[in-house]
């Protein structure tokens, strides 16, 4: 995985079209207020060039535009302020407004939704979800559900010992191989305080590459993490790295599930 | 609402550019009336936004009807979500032209759109972008400092950005076009904007 602050531009010129590179880049801002602070700087001098391109308006859409509103019923202020813990709880009942599917996987619905809308406070540009977003989180949501459902779908669990940070705590893995994914689920997982961060590694015979970062709501909920099972992953591992997270690991593992038993 | 921008801005040249420079730090304020649902400023908000909106979903897209039909949503959903901008987090013209932006390519990159990838492609080959912008932007002052500043960049940097913001393709697209690794593309897009932003004095 490279770099993820090298996607800031791409990411401020919509140009990532794989939803989950976008996904770890958003939770890699949701933790990095430096990040954020860039993209919000790119992304206004995106919009100048932008501006450069005005042209003068069909004559019908002023009146379109405006018949329309008067349809819209606009959306309320964000509930939750931008801080360390997404507040759960509104979330998930603004995404039962929104779709029917969640029903089914509701937890990794919220899951999903919490960290898009955690993105989009500390943000403040992109804090629109529109409906194709929510395609996008709804795609995202199908690959998961397409490795639970795999025939080939295999788990291994553990738990997290000792008395350190996340004890307590369960991860799971589901991996597919016709899919060529595992799906890392955890709960339990504590808070940690601002400095520091859970991540997920990849663990493959020709090297540790990071999996994304882990933000445990205030229940200890964590979305889902789709990781690319394919190339010989061995084992998935989680540890306490500093905010932003690290290129390699820098601590002993408090969780190792191993891929290949599972 | 922060120090964003110290210096007073020429208009675009369009028919709205002295209410242009009237409103300037203004449209912050009328987003935040749009947000309590007092449609006098949203009709305001929509004069001063609604070509640019347009402009761009139009030079993403390049069909007008669809064009119509996205910047239509585009700016409903400036409505619908008015709510949610936060004055310290962005100007209100980025904010809007985010959204824009993203509807535009969300529906480039839409199934049905797809099909035309190829087309689009081939028509890539022969236009060079950059003119393109440099024809629309001798207008005013401000988008003579916009041409400057595109000027500044590195021809990688320039295209990365441009076939990027005004095409709509992705950073892995645009490695394909111009024969170049993913992460030279990546890099290019982030060190043009940031030249961009430091060159068009962004105020953040």
């Amino acid at each position: 995985m490279s770099e993820p602050h090298t996607l800031a531009g791409a990411y401020a010129l919509d140009a990532i079209d794989d939803d989950l590179d976008r996904r770890r880049f958003e939770e890699h801002l949701a933790v990095c207020e430096e990040c954020a602070q860039e993209v919000a700087g790119l992304a206004e001098a995106a919009a100048r060039l932008g501006q450069a391109v005005a042209v003068e308006p069909p004559p019908g859409m002023r009146a379109a535009v405006m018949a329309e509103i008067g349809r819209v019923r606009q959306l309320p202020p964000a509930v939750a302020a931008p801080g360390p813990a997404p507040r759960p709880a509104p979330i998930r009942g603004r995404r039962r407004d929104t779709t029917a599917r969640t029903r089914r996987w509701p937890r990794v619905a919220a899951g999903l939704a919490a960290v898009g809308v955690a993105a989009s406070l500390v943000l403040g540009v992109i804090a629109v979800r529109t409906q194709d977003e929510l395609e996008r989180l709804r795609a995202g949501d199908r690959q998961v559900a397409a490795v639970l459902a795999a025939p080939d779908a295999r788990t291994a669990s553990g738990s997290v010992s000792g008395t350190g940070a996340g004890r307590g705590a369960t991860g799971t893995v589901v991996v597919s191989p016709s899919q060529g994914r595992l799906v890392f689920v955890s709960s339990g997982l504590s808070t940690l305080p601002p400095s520091r961060t859970y991540q997920l590694w990849r663990i493959a015979p020709d090297g540790v590459e990071s999996a994304g970062l882990l933000r445990p709501d205030g229940s200890g909920h964590v979305p889902p993490v789709i990781v690319d099972a394919r190339g010989g992953v061995e084992k998935v591992g989680v540890t306490v790295e500093p905010a932003g997270g690290s290129r390699q690991p820098t601590t002993q593992p408090i969780l190792l599930l191993d891929v290949q038993t599972a | 609402m922060g120090p964003r921008r110290p210096t007073v801005r020429p208009g675009d040249g369009g028919p709205s550019e002295h209410r242009e420079q009237a409103a300037d730090g203004g449209l912050e304020g009328l987003l935040v009336r749009v947000a309590r649902g007092d449609h006098a400023a949203f009709e305001q908000m929509y004069d001063l936004v609604a070509g640019q909106v347009y402009g761009l979903v139009l030079r993403v897209l390049r069909d007008p009807a669809q064009s119509e039909e996205v910047a239509q949503d585009v700016l409903v959903e400036v409505w619908r979500s008015a709510a949610r901008y936060e004055p310290g987090r962005a100007s209100a013209r980025a904010w809007v032209m985010t959204i824009a932006h993203r509807r535009a390519v969300d529906r480039v990159r839409s199934a049905q759109a797809a099909v035309n990838r190829e087309d689009r492609a081939a028509r890539l080959d022969v236009r060079r972008p950059f003119d393109e912008v440099s024809d629309s932007v001798e207008k005013s002052l401000e988008l003579e400092r916009l041409r400057r500043c595109l000027n500044a960049l590195t021809e990688l940097q320039r295209e990365s950005v441009t076939f990027a913001y005004y095409d709509g393709y992705s950073y892995r697209e645009v490695a394909e076009l111009l024969k170049v690794p993913l992460a030279t593309v990546k890099t290019r897009m982030r060190d043009g904007l940031i030249r961009m932003r430091d060159c068009l004095g962004v105020d953040r």
